[in-house]
């Protein structure tokens, strides 16, 4: 019941409409003939109109409602409510243009964003191997040093004393000078004893020399004797790398141990009091090692400090990026200004 | 046209800022702005409300208007702070003659016709009472596009400008707008005079 008066009141409404556009003139040739005919035959259908006629004659009788009053302007009203500047005749394209020049745009900036994620995300799987390949090369260039075999002691202060030797005849060319006595040689490790004749300095930061008191003191000939040795001052050197640094550190170690051990004979010592004093080579070793073992996680973090910035060649597709994304913004808020005021 | 010259002519002056010319404006289609309104809203403290809410709107906004029928633009500016309006309220307002008041003689200079009869004038306002109270039993859209149409006369291409709606919606509303007023007049046939009724 309810979807036969349903299916009436569309046929009903489905007739208004043609009648309606009829009595207004709005029907087309064709379908006015065709209601026309139908009228002649149709007396129901003539009713209808004839309603619809009467009703639309009535409404549009409707006397004019008296206005209550004059709706003017008074000059203080129309001083608040001051008319908007006349507008630049506004093209018909503006909106289409922007609306289509934002979506080019967009498109431009999703673009470019995908393929420097792809891309950045390629290049970062095929570096990460060779990103550890520093590491494993430092680490394998620094791995911890053995302590060196426990030679003899006569030994390793010829080599410390060749290594001298050849040191102070670079200082002494460069500077013109005669040997520089010093009693200032080299940066002491924490483990060096407290008596030990090197004086704490900072040696990598550049050139240092210092006074140093005359050590006349030969290198005791343990085990052999050698030439007098006077022990050297810094070296001009620019900032080392960390390998280096371990290096001289090492050095350094073997360096103030055979020094450490040279002036063992000025001192009037007890062996008891010199082994409290004077580190094992065991104890210079593990400084080796642990010193070794810092140096590759520093210079590991080092490189992957490196490593974590982004390249310099990603640096203009960032910029793109940034500029397609603001363009798109502003292009997006004069799009949307555009058709509100074509609306308005 | 004889006015359009100088219709164009106040147009451009307000569009300059002068309130004097606008007023012109006012003063020649004040009659059918507060007409439509009022048909709209029934109610005459409102229809005087959107009249004049529509012509301050009107004259902020002449900048913009870009010619053609000023009559639709101001019809477009009334009828859509009476739709607003509209759905604002949540009851019909009940319409009475008394409301009216005292009537501004100089703002009707013709307010009857001179052969009509008392009983005819009677009559005129009964059947119109009842008319305006079918108008409000139509749903909001079908009210406007109906004294759009059959108050204010203006043509279909005229009203989808107004409303902002195509010509197809416009066929639509109106034909359903007449169709329902039909058949409330039908229904209450008793209250319109003899002559007014439909058969």
């Amino acid at each position: 019941m309810g979807r036969l008066s349903g299916r009436r009141e569309r046929e009903q409404e489905q007739r208004d409409e043609w009648l309606s556009a009829y009595l207004d003139g709005e029907l087309s040739a064709e379908e006015q003939t065709r209601l026309e005919a139908q009228l002649a035959t149709d007396l129901a259908l003539q009713a209808e109109l004839d309603a619809l006629r009467r009703t639309v004659t009535l409404v549009r009788d409707l006397a004019s409602v008296p206005i209550p009053r004059n709706f003017i302007l008074p000059q203080t009203m129309a001083a608040r409510a001051r008319p908007a500047p006349a507008l630049r005749p506004r093209r018909a394209w503006t909106a289409p243009f922007l609306t289509a020049a934002t979506a080019v745009v967009s498109l431009l900036f999703v673009v470019v964003l995908a393929g420097d994620l792809l891309l950045s995300g390629a290049g970062r799987g095929a570096s990460e191997p060779a990103s550890a390949w520093p590491v494993a090369q430092i680490a394998e260039s620094e791995a911890p040093r053995e302590a060196p075999a426990p030679a003899s002691v006569g030994e390793q202060v010829a080599v410390t004393i060749e290594v001298e030797a050849e040191t102070v005849f670079e200082v002494e060319e460069a500077l013109g000078l005669g040997a520089v006595p010093t009693d200032t040689l080299l940066p002491m490790p924490a483990e060096a004893p407290p008596n030990a004749e090197p004086t704490a300095t900072d040696v990598a930061e550049g050139y240092v020399v210092e006074e140093s008191r005359d050590v006349s003191s030969t290198v005791p000939a343990m085990g052999g004797g050698g030439p007098t040795v006077e022990p050297t001052t810094v070296l001009p050197t620019p900032s080392p790398t960390m390998a280096e640094k371990a290096e001289d550190t090492s050095t350094i170690l073997s360096t103030a141990t055979a020094v450490s051990r040279a002036d063992e004979s000025d001192l009037d010592l007890t062996p008891r009091e010199m082994e409290k004093i004077t580190p094992s080579p065991q104890a210079v070793g593990e400084a080796e090692s642990e010193a070794a073992e810092a140096m590759p996680g520093a210079l590991e973090s080092e490189v992957r400090d490196e490593y974590d910035q982004p390249p310099a060649e990603t640096l203009p597709w960032r910029i793109l990026e940034i500029v397609l994304g603001l363009v798109a913004l502003g292009l997006a808020l004069a799009t949307i200004r555009a058709w509100r005021a074509r609306h308005s | 046209m004889p006015h359009t010259m100088d219709e164009a002519s106040l147009i451009a002056a307000a569009q300059q800022g002068k309130v004097d010319a606008f007023n012109e404006l006012v003063l020649t289609y004040q009659q059918q702005v507060y007409n439509l309104a009022y048909r709209i809203m029934s109610d005459p403290a409102s229809a005087a409300d959107a009249t004049q809410d529509a012509f301050i709107s009107a004259y902020q906004s002449i900048g913009r208007f870009r010619g053609g029928s000023f009559k639709s633009y101001l019809m477009r500016i009334v009828s859509n702070r009476c739709y607003d309006e509209l759905r604002r309220r949540k009851r019909r307002p009940a319409t009475s003659f008394d409301d009216f008041g005292e009537v501004d003689e100089e703002a009707n200079p013709a307010l009857t016709n001179g052969h009509e009869r008392p009983e005819e004038y009677a009559e005129r306002q009964e059947m119109a009472h009842v008319i305006q109270a079918g108008i409000e039993t139509l749903p909001h859209d079908q009210r406007i596009t109906l004294v759009l149409s059959d108050v204010q006369e203006l043509s279909y291409q005229e009203i989808a400008d107004a409303m902002d709606v195509s010509l197809g919606t416009v066929k639509s509303r109106l034909a359903r707008a007449r169709g329902k007023l039909r058949d409330y007049l039908r229904s209450e046939r008793e209250l319109l005079p003899a002559r007014y009724r439909l058969e």
